[in-house]
Parts: structure tokens; sequence; C-alpha cells
């Protein structure tokens, strides 16, 4: 229960200092920073709930940051919202988002692997030309600007800020939910073997489409935010293709298929980029230095940052437990447990 | 609708090149079960290597496919080595497109740093000269880009299907514990055929860069029709690449005489009908990749 | 279970450890603002020096440090040195967006100055309006940004919609027998081009010029040549083509010249404004005849100009007409903001925003400058430039220091 308890502590920790953080830090350059973070900690964790848990990957979540954005935006623009109230329409496009993805789904998750990667960037790809195209709606190649919001400047961030950190809070909690429940777990066996899952009674297209849609509203919503936030969308910002290999870098990175990994992936990446893309002083040494820093990154750690981690830290364990005598054997149990998850299914 | 075969042969044409710069990818996608995100930036890359020598050593473009053939070929067997004989297990296909990722970032990087980010084409006396026939005028650039994609595609096909070497790679692929029990060197015919994948790529890269101003940054438009073009014709099948190829770019072309702005939204529809239809692409064999 | 606790707890901790360092990081490499007696004054800007707008940023960067030379050794703004601090945006708002945030409020910056293209403009204005900061930018013309009616914007270069008048202006002289009877207007779809494309039509059919082609296409086409030989099929006398860098020019030329078609006027929006970076793109003997419209050339008879001139080929070479009109546009920001600060006294952008609404005429590289209440350059003007044989000249509006207009265009490959 001392454990139990400290990771209640931890979480409630690390919840309080994403609430306190923006009244301590107060500079507006580090709060900016800190949305787009929060943005790809929801987006990464949204990413993870269907691509982490089913095996399948998805490089066309862009499509729902892009049609919540655009949604966001179009609303605003023809209804005249102003300030705060432009913050209530972000579950209208997280909705939008769900609705996009049923016939996105239906189409994509008829084929698996290579061919579901290659037919979610098609998709992706009509998308952003109806952007292009669809010009009395979308504003065309200019795309949208968000109107002038008066918050004052000392403070203009934080409701951006606490926005973010809802729904990036919402999107860890239900991976989390997910990752705990029976839904996960015949999840998990789709990316084991999903001939066999179907065998054992899962519905399998069922499953992952329902996966699907509930990754695409956190990416929606914070869709939306961006472009109030940034004060644009345009169809190349808006559906931009790196913005899915960014969310599937920073899930790997963490540990595919943890509740924690994409988020500590996305703490870690999100400002990382921001920092080696801005620098201009080395020329283009820098775009080499970050991607060859992903390169040992991936070989290091070809599974992640949590699972490796919690290997360690468990390998160090036994062994303590070891030489105070203790149960080596109970960690193998603990390992071997993965493959016989199809059967609790039953 | 005289614009109708002018269209017609633009595609063919056009999707001649595509053929070529896809021919590899064929290799490295659909039979080695890599997603190779860096494809897009290693016809750019090749496209300078072929520029640099025809500008600062004055060698004919299609001469000096004598040279970057070979170069390609060592960094392609090069990024086997160092980066995807690494990645094992279950996440293996997923984690190939992210490395790729990384490696295009680098290269990009080093194009940037070498070459800076003005566009520039490759020049030749066959590029802006050609036939006319009946009515058309057929480039010579374009003429060679068809023959090469036929040299590249035939050695492609007489490799993997008629000899000693590509049976052992298509052994390797199927099931890599067997092969090795066989006697079959398992990592150097998997470092081999990455080697040609990205080697071929070279022509298509020459062509790409005789048909096109290109930069750095020229590598992203190019990765996901050339993945398109793959699945559309069925992974690991040789002339299904080749007939996509023609089929959509011709596609896009017809859309061109109407509306230019929706082309390459065509092209994406297409794919996407068709894998509805068939889920394995025009000449997948069903079999061939299960789960 | 024991798994599952240690993940969270772990992940708990480095993400504390993570954020506060960041934050630590970001906030401790401020320095306290104001302007001590001749301390450096640093201007920031974000530029595009990686993504689509790669090759205009660079120069960009180069206008900017040239003005920034110069002026250093005119000494400064007001005594003070300028240093210059660049942020790269690789070409998306989002990150111009995080860089004007960087550049403000981490480096406390003097004065911020305008990134590539109206796309990355408009948001950036609106942060730097956030801050009081005025944007004096050289790239950002399109009507979207001046929609917006922030106060702080100002472009220092040439409007866009009525850039081919001097083009339209001279065929109307021409005897009737000897104007072109059709023409081609094939348009890539951005803000900037539609509307040029859509004036000149206009335009052009009133003087009873036959419009036989008019489509839009994508700002970065795959398949130029498909358009470009849709085009040629027309055989219309002039093609007046909306372009918006260097890549479409090429592919319509080689085209073009592949269909064996040779237009009698080639007009390109842009894209033979990039000097050598378009001369290495289409070849050294594809160029002859090609017009593009603007508001300065390398040859500008312009003082200021020619010593620009002077020195950036001291010091990256080539010729005159080789040197990218971005690097006008950028120095000209740099003119602009040098007369607002000697004009009054003073480094603060209030006071610098009010003058340059003052309607005051200033000088810059481009031609005068005279900003209107949106901050759009109601004095520049717009010239019609030509290649012929590799050099860039101005044919019009033809009268001192114009050359002759080549029609028709010589045929390609000479």
């Amino acid at each position: 229960m001392i454990a139990s308890g400290l990771r209640f502590g931890g979480v409630a920790a690390l919840l309080a200092l994403g609430i306190v953080f923006p009244l301590v830090f107060t500079n507006p350059a580090v709060t900016s920073d800190a949305i787009y973070t929060l943005i790809f900690v929801a987006a990464a964790s949204a990413w993870n709930t269907f691509s982490g848990y089913s095996g399948y990957i998805s490089l066309g979540h862009a499509v729902f940051f892009g049609s919540g954005a655009y949604l966001t935006g179009i609303a605003t623009l023809d209804w005249g919202l102003t300030g705060s109230q432009v913050f209530l329409l972000l579950p209208l496009a997280g909705l939008v988002g769900a609705i996009i993805a049923v016939p996105f789904g239906l189409i994509a998750l008829r084929v698996r692997r290579h061919t579901f990667v290659v037919i979610t960037i098609a998709i992706f790809f009509i998308f952003q030309l109806m952007a292009y195209n669809l010009q009395s709606l979308t504003g065309g190649t200019s795309g949208l600007l968000a109107p002038t919001v008066n918050f004052a400047a000392a403070t203009y961030n934080n409701p951006f800020y606490y926005a973010a950190l809802v729904i990036a809070v919402a999107a860890v909690a239900v991976s989390w939910l997910i990752r705990r429940s029976r839904f996960g777990l015949q999840l998990r066996a789709i990316r084991d073997d999903e001939d066999r899952a179907r065998g054992l009674g899962v519905r399998t297209m069922r499953v992952k489409l329902g996966a699907f849609v509930i990754s695409a509203v956190p990416v929606a919503m914070v869709g939306g935010l961006s472009w109030y936030f940034t004060g644009l969308i345009d169809p190349s910002s808006g559906f931009d293709p790196l913005f899915d290999v960014a969310v599937a870098l920073m899930a790997f990175l963490g540990g595919l298929g943890t509740v924690a990994g994409p988020v500590l992936g996305a703490l870690i990446i999100e400002p990382a980029q921001q920092y080696f893309q801005g620098q201009v002083s080395a020329g283009y040494l820098f775009l080499m230095l970050y991607g060859a820093l992903f390169l040992v990154v991936i070989l290091v750690l070809p599974r992640g940052v949590i699972p490796t981690a919690a290997e360690q830290i468990g390998k160090w364990r036994d062994k303590r437990r070891e030489g105070d005598g203790g149960l080596a054997g109970h960690r193998l149990a603990a390992a071997g447990a993965a493959p016989d998850r199809a059967k609790e299914l039953a | 609708m005289s614009q109708l075969p002018q269209a017609i042969t633009d595609g063919i044409l056009g999707g001649a090149v595509y053929a070529l710069m896809a021919a590899g990818l064929t290799l490295i996608f659909g039979v080695m079960d890599i997603i190779n995100i860096a494809q897009g930036i290693l016809v750019v890359l090749a496209a300078y290597l072929s520029y640099a020598l025809s500008v600062h050593l004055h060698i004919d473009p299609l001469l000096g496919l004598l040279i970057t053939v070979p170069a390609m070929f060592a960094v392609g067997a090069a990024i086997e080595w160092a980066f995807m004989r690494r990645l094992r297990g279950r996440e293996r296909t997923a984690m190939s497109l992210l490395v790729s990722y990384a490696v295009a970032v680098v290269i990009e990087g080093a194009l940037y740093q070498v070459f800076g980010a003005n566009d520039v084409a490759i020049q030749a006396p066959y590029v802006n000269s050609g036939v006319h026939v009946l009515g058309f005028d057929l480039p010579y650039i374009y003429l060679i880009g068809a023959g090469l994609a036929v040299v590249a595609f035939a050695a492609i096909y007489l490799l993997l299907y008629r000899t000693t070497f590509g049976r052992s790679v298509r052994a390797t692929m199927q099931d890599k514990v067997a092969a090795r029990l066989i006697g079959i060197n398992v990592n150097r015919v998997a470092a081999i055929t990455f080697g040609i994948g990205v080697g071929v790529t070279a022509a298509g890269g020459m062509v790409f860069g005789a048909t096109n101003a290109f930069s750095p940054n020229s590598g992203y438009d190019l990765i996901s029709r050339l993945l398109s073009i793959v699945i559309l014709g069925g992974l690991g099948s040789i002339g299904g690449a080749a007939a996509a190829a023609l089929f959509m770019v011709t596609a896009e072309e017809v859309v061109n005489i109407w509306q230019p702005v929706w082309a390459t939204a065509v092209y994406y529809a297409v794919l996407v009908i068709v894998l509805l239809v068939r889920p394995v692409g025009i000449f997948g064999k069903p079999e061939a990749r299960s789960s | 279970m024991t798994l599952h606790r240690t993940r969270f707890l772990s992940v708990g901790i480095t993400a504390a450890v993570l954020s506060a360092a960041l934050a630590a990081c970001s906030s401790s490499s401020s320095p306290t603002g104001g302007s001590h007696a001749k301390s450096p004054v640093v201007i920031g800007a974000s530029l595009s020096l990686t993504g689509d707008f790669s090759a205009d940023g660079q120069a960009f960067e180069r206008g900017y440090e040239l003005w920034a030379k110069d002026q250093n050794a005119a000494g400064g703004l007001l005594g003070h040195k300028i240093v210059l601090k660049f942020l790269n945006d690789a070409s998306s708002p989002t990150q111009a967006v995080a860089n004007y945030q960087q550049l403000i409020n981490v480096d406390h910056v003097t004065f911020t100055i305008g990134p590539f293209s109206s796309l990355l403009t408009g948001p950036s204005a609106q942060v730097a309006h956030r801050y009081g900061y005025a944007l004096i930018e050289g790239a950002g013309g399109a009507p979207s940004v001046f929609a917006t009616k922030l106060n702080n914007v100002f472009d220092v270069s040439l409007p866009v919609a009525a850039s081919t008048l001097p083009l339209i202006n001279w065929i109307a002289s021409l005897p009737a027998s000897k104007r072109p009877k059709t023409a081609a207007f094939p348009t890539s779809n951005d803000p900037f081009t539609q509307p040029q494309i859509q004036f000149a039509m206009a335009r052009l059919t009133k003087l009873g010029v036959k419009a036989v082609y008019y489509k839009v296409f994508p700002e970065e086409p795959t398949q130029i040549k498909g358009i470009a030989d849709q085009v040629a099929a027309k055989r219309a006398d002039m093609v007046v083509l909306g372009s918006t860098a260097v890549p479409t020019v090429q592919g319509f030329t080689q085209a073009f010249i592949q269909a064996g078609y040779n237009p009698k006027i080639f007009l390109a929006t842009a894209g033979p404004d990039q000097g050598a970076a378009y001369l290495k793109a289409v070849g050294h003997l594809n160029n002859d005849g090609v017009m593009v419209p603007n508001a300065w050339y390398g040859g500008s008879p312009n003082p200021q100009s020619k010593k620009m001139v002077a020195e950036y080929i001291a010091q990256y070479g080539g010729t005159a007409s080789g040197v990218n009109a971005d690097v006008a546009e950028a120095y000209s920001v740099g003119q602009v903001l040098t007369q607002a600060v000697n004009a009054t006294r003073s480094l603060s952008n209030a006071k610098i925003i009010a003058y340059l609404h003052s309607a005051v005429t200033l000088s810059s590289v481009q031609g005068p400058v005279r900003f209107d209440s949106v901050g759009e350059n109601l004095a520049a003007t717009a010239f019609v430039f030509q290649w012929q044989k590799n050099n860039f000249l101005q044919v019009l509006p033809p009268g001192a220091g114009s050359a002759a207009v080549e029609y028709p265009k010589a045929p390609w490959g000479k």
C-alpha cells in the first residue's frame, strides 16, 4: 500500500506542478513553450491510445488536428466569437473529430500494417487538398487568421495554458482507463495477433474503430486550441505531414503502448525541437544533430525510455531481493504474463 | 478534346519517371518490410550528386550514373548496416519508419549545408530537346527515364526470381531463422538488397533532377507519392509498382485538363478506392503477407 | 503491479525535473531590459532557414545583415551598436509565433523586424502587437495581413495587385495591329498571385486581348509539365504566369521549350526576380525575354541601391543581376527603421509607430516609402523587368533608365 500511495502522490505532485507552473514561471515565452508541449502531450497520448495499444501505426491523425482547427476557426469567425467564448468551441471540435474518424476508420481499418500506414497518409492528403481548394470555407492558402484577443499581455497565455492542461490531463486519464479496461486488453490482443483475437471472440473492427474515434477527440480539441493560440491556421500547418511523425516519435521514445511513455516523450521532444529548430547560428548543423540524436536514442533505447527504465529498476530490485533471500521468480512470472493475456479475454 | 491525348502522353512520360523513382522502393518497402521514409530525400541526394558532377566536373548526368549508382549503393548498404539491421521484434516495421525519418533529417541538413536552400536543376542537351511523333512532343529526357525504368524493373525482377541471390533474398524475407539454418548470410543479403534499392534510386534522382527544379526540401513531397505507388501496385509486386505509377500519374494528368487543383486529390482518392475493393493492391497476392 | 508503480513514479519525477530545468534555462538567460548608455541594441527576427521558404529566408538574412553592417559602420542606431538576433521558424507559423515570443520576452530585443511571407507575418504581427512592438517588414503584403488593421505593421514593399500595370499600359500604347491577340493566364493557388493575374486578365481583356486559358493550379504542383503542356497547346501570343517561386517558372519554361512553344510575351509574377538562383534553375540559355514585375532590381540607378549592390557583390560574389530582390526588401526594412529612430531620437516602439503613421515619406533602396493607416506602402512604384542575354533590365515603364522591351521575346536556347 505504500507504493500505491507513492504513485498517487507522484501523479498528484505532477498535477500540482502543472497547475502552478504558469504562476511560478510567468515569462510568456516559457508558458508559450509549455502550451505547445501540453498540446503534444495530449496528441501523443491520444495517438498512443489507438496506435500504441492496437499496433496500427496511424500517420493520419493530423486530419483530426486540422479539422479541429478549421472548425474552431470557421465557427469563431462566422459567429463572431471573442475572448474566452472561443474555448467553449473546443468540445465541439472534439465531436467533429470523432465524427470524421468514423468513416475514416471504416475505410482505413479494413487493411493492416504497411497498407494501413499509407492509406492514412492518402486520406490525410485528401483533407489537406480540401483545405487548399475549398477557399470560401477555409480561406485557401492564406488560411484563417484568428481575431485579436484582448487578454492582458502579462497573463495572456494563462487561459490557453489551462485549456491545454485540461485536455492533456483528460487524454492521459482516458488512456489510463482504457489500458486498465477489458477494452484495452482487447486492443492489445489485436496488436499481438489480430486473427487469434478474432478467433477468441473479439469483435475486432468495432474495437479498433472505437479506439480510433476516441483517439481523434483530444487531437481535434488541441487542433482548435492551437489555431486560437497561434492565431493562424493554413493548409500546410494545419494538415502537417510531420505532425504524425513527431507524435509517433514521442510515443516511441517514451514507450509505445504505455500510459506514461507518450507524456514523457512529448515533454522531452517538443521543447527539444523548439530549441533545435530555432537555432540559426550554427547553420544546418543543428538539423543534422537533431536527426543524429534521435538515431542514437532509438538505437540505444529501442523500446522507449519507460519500459527500458522499468526493466532496469526491476532487475536491480530483484537483485536486491535475491540478496535478501527474496523471490526472484516473482518477476519472471510477471514477465511471462503477457502472452497469456489472450486467455483473460474469454 | 484534343487535350486528352496530350494529357495521357504526359501521364505516361511522367509515370515512367515515378516508376523509376519507385523501383528501388519496391525492394526496400515491398520485399524487405521496411517503411523507408528516407526514400524521398535519397532521390534528392542522388539528384544533387548528378548535379554536382555535371556542374563541377562537367560529367554528363547520364554518364555520371556510372559513379552515382555505386555511390548510392554504398549509402544504402551503410544505412542498412548502421541502423536497419539493429531493429528487431514486433515493432520493427514501425521503428523503421522513425529511423528512416531521422536518417532523412540528417541527409536534409547535410544537403542544406553543402548546396544551400536555392532550387537548382540538372542541365543537359537532351533535357530540352526531343522527337516529334504523330503530333506529340516526346522529350528525350522522359524517353531516357522510361528506358531506365524498364532496365531497372527488369534487372530487379531477374535478380529476385532468376538468381541464387534472389532466392536468398526471398527466403530471408519469408523466414529469417530458416534462411540462416540453410546457410544464407542473412545480414549480407539484407545489406546488399537495401543497397540495390537505394542504388537504383540514383537513376530516378538524375531524371527527377533534370525534369524538376529541386532543393533539400523536395524530398517531403515525393515520399508519400512513392509509397502510394508501391502500395497500389501491391506489396512485393515489381510489375504492379510500374503499372501503378503509370496509372496514378495519368489519372492526375487527365484531371489537370479541367481542375489542376484537384489533380493530387484524385491521385490519392484512386488509391483509397482501389484499396477498398482490393485491400492487397492491384497485383498483390492475398497470401503474400498476413498479419 | 510493481511495474506500474515504478513507471508512474519515475515519470512523475523525471517530468518534474525536466519542466523545472526547462523553465530555469529559459528564464535565467534573460538580461535586464532597458538601454544603458551605448549598450548594443538588439533587433530580432524569425527567418525561414529551412522548409518551403528557405531560399527566400536565406536572402532575407543576407539583406538584414548587410544593413546592420552598413548601419554599424555609420555609427549604429543613435550610437548603439546593432546586434541582430535570428531564430529559424522552418517556414511554420507556429514556430514563428513561438520565436517572436522568445525574442520579445526572453531575448528582450529592442525591435522586431518581419519574417518572410504573408503567411508568417500575420500571426507574428499579433504577437508583436500584444507587447507593443512595431513590426516593420518587407515580405508580408497580402491583403490578409492588412485586413487585421493592426497599427504596428509596416510593409516597406510594393502592394501586389496592380504590379503588372506598366506592362498593360505599354501594350495599350502599341498600335492595335502589333498587340498580342491571345493570352493564357495559369496561376498558382496563392493569395499573392491570384489578385495579380485576375487584375491583368480583366485589363487585357478590355484592350481586346482574348483570354484563351485561365486555370488555378496547386501552389506546389507535382506535375507541372502536364499543366504547362495544356497552356502550350493553346499557342497564345502571351503568357502571364502566376508563380510564387523558381521551381514553377522552371517547370513551365522547360515544358514550353520541349513543346516548341515560344510566346511573344512571357511574364511570371515571381521567380525571375531571384537573380542567380533563377538562372541556375532554368539555365543560362533559357531566360531571354522573360519578364517579372517588381519594385526593385540589381541594376537600379538609386544611389543607395548601387551602394548596397556593390557591397553585396563584394561579400557574396556574382553580378548585379544575380542579386535576389528579397535582399533589397530586407535591407529596406532596416533603412526605414533607421530613419524612424533618427527622426524620433528614441528607441521607443510607441514613438516609432506614431512616427511611421504620420504620412512622412522615407527613402529606401526600393524607392520612396509612405504608409497608410494599415501599413501599406503607398509611395512604391511598380516596374517590369526583363531578362535580356543574362542581364536583368528594367524595361517598363519606359523612360530614363529603362532599356527597350524585347518584343517579341527571342527564341529559347539562344
